[in-house]
């Protein structure tokens, strides 16, 4: 088997955390703090974490505003963050296509 | 990493991005339609006053298709809104989970047409809750546990109609009963849960 594919695996999104959030983000132009966190059942400090590390990858933007006089906290993919999160799914199909011969 | 690790993820991703789609799809609108729809059929039920028990399945089957048409073109009007396709794999993995358990239920319908309307409302409590907790999988979990209030509501009106005592009974007759059960049900629970997602997505904070 072909190790590439294994090896090219990205290492930031290749976790369960951030992966579902990349997941989430990438079938909506962006989504709310809470709207993760509750779709996805994470506490407060370990989804602004795992976002954290999103952001420092440059994989997720941060918006901040105010809606109703309320902070509001909404993330999005970046173009690098799609073109990486498309890069981890072909390189799964990848494996997977490599273990069905 | 082993690839059935990975087909996994895979999967993981895809059911994330469909129910990331369909929660972007104002489940809350929907819900206060079904619900508003509900409770106010209720209270027209109770003023018509209908005689026969086929009348009665006859006029909430009506109601049914109504609200069906109702959320058809709420879905419909966001999608085009959002520029994406109406009748999206979201959608159509909901609908077939929905299916069976509705099918089932509109076919014991049939048969139970000039049965108790109780029983009828019973049924469709049942059949609904199994759907509900079917399509909740696809879709906010929040619908699973929408899905299990109705199951518990039909179990405890089931549990309330066996073993209250008929002095401590709530004087109503059958048809007026099976009316309040569905405006309570079919009214209440959804117009409740339309609500909160409402109120939950219009203040949605960070910490």
């Amino acid at each position: 088997m072909n190790p590439a594919p294994f090896q090219n695996l990205d290492r930031v999104i290749h976790e369960a955390g951030r992966m579902a959030i990349m997941s989430l983000l990438a079938a909506n132009a962006e989504l709310s703090f809470t709207a993760i966190r509750d779709t996805l059942k994470m506490t407060d400090g370990n989804l602004a974490m795992h976002i954290r590390a999103l952001q420092q990858a440059g994989y997720v933007g941060v918006t901040k505003s105010f809606q109703d006089r309320r902070r509001r906290t909404t993330c999005s993919l970046t173009a690098a963050g799609r073109r990486a999160f498309d890069k981890y799914i072909d390189t799964l199909a990848e494996i997977v296509r490599q273990s069905q011969g | 990493m082993k690839p059935a690790q990975a087909e996994q993820n895979l999967q993981v991703i895809r059911t994330l991005m469909e129910r990331a789609t369909l929660y972007h799809r104002a489940l809350g609108p929907i819900m206060v339609l079904a619900g508003g729809a509900g409770v106010s059929a209720a209270v027209a039920g109770f003023g018509l006053s209908i005689g026969q028990r086929s009348g009665f399945v006859a006029y909430w089957l009506a109601v049914a298709v109504a609200v069906v048409a109702g959320v058809f073109l709420l879905t419909r009007r966001q999608a085009l809104r959002d520029r994406e396709p109406v009748w999206s794999l979201p959608t159509r993995r909901v609908t077939s989970a929905l299916a069976p358990p509705l099918a089932a239920g509109l076919m014991a319908t049939g048969l139970l047409r000039d049965h108790d309307p109780q029983l009828v409302v019973l049924l469709w409590l049942l059949a609904y809750a199994a759907g509900l907790h079917a399509a909740g999988f696809f879709a906010p979990a929040g619908l699973r546990y929408l899905g299990w209030g109705f199951a518990l509501f039909a179990l405890g009106t089931l549990g309330y109609a066996l073993h209250c005592p008929v002095s401590a009974r709530v004087s109503l007759s059958s048809l007026d009963a099976a009316h309040l059960l569905m405006g309570v049900s079919f009214g209440g629970f959804h117009l409740l849960y339309g609500l909160y997602l409402l109120l939950d997505q219009r203040h949605a904070n960070t910490p």
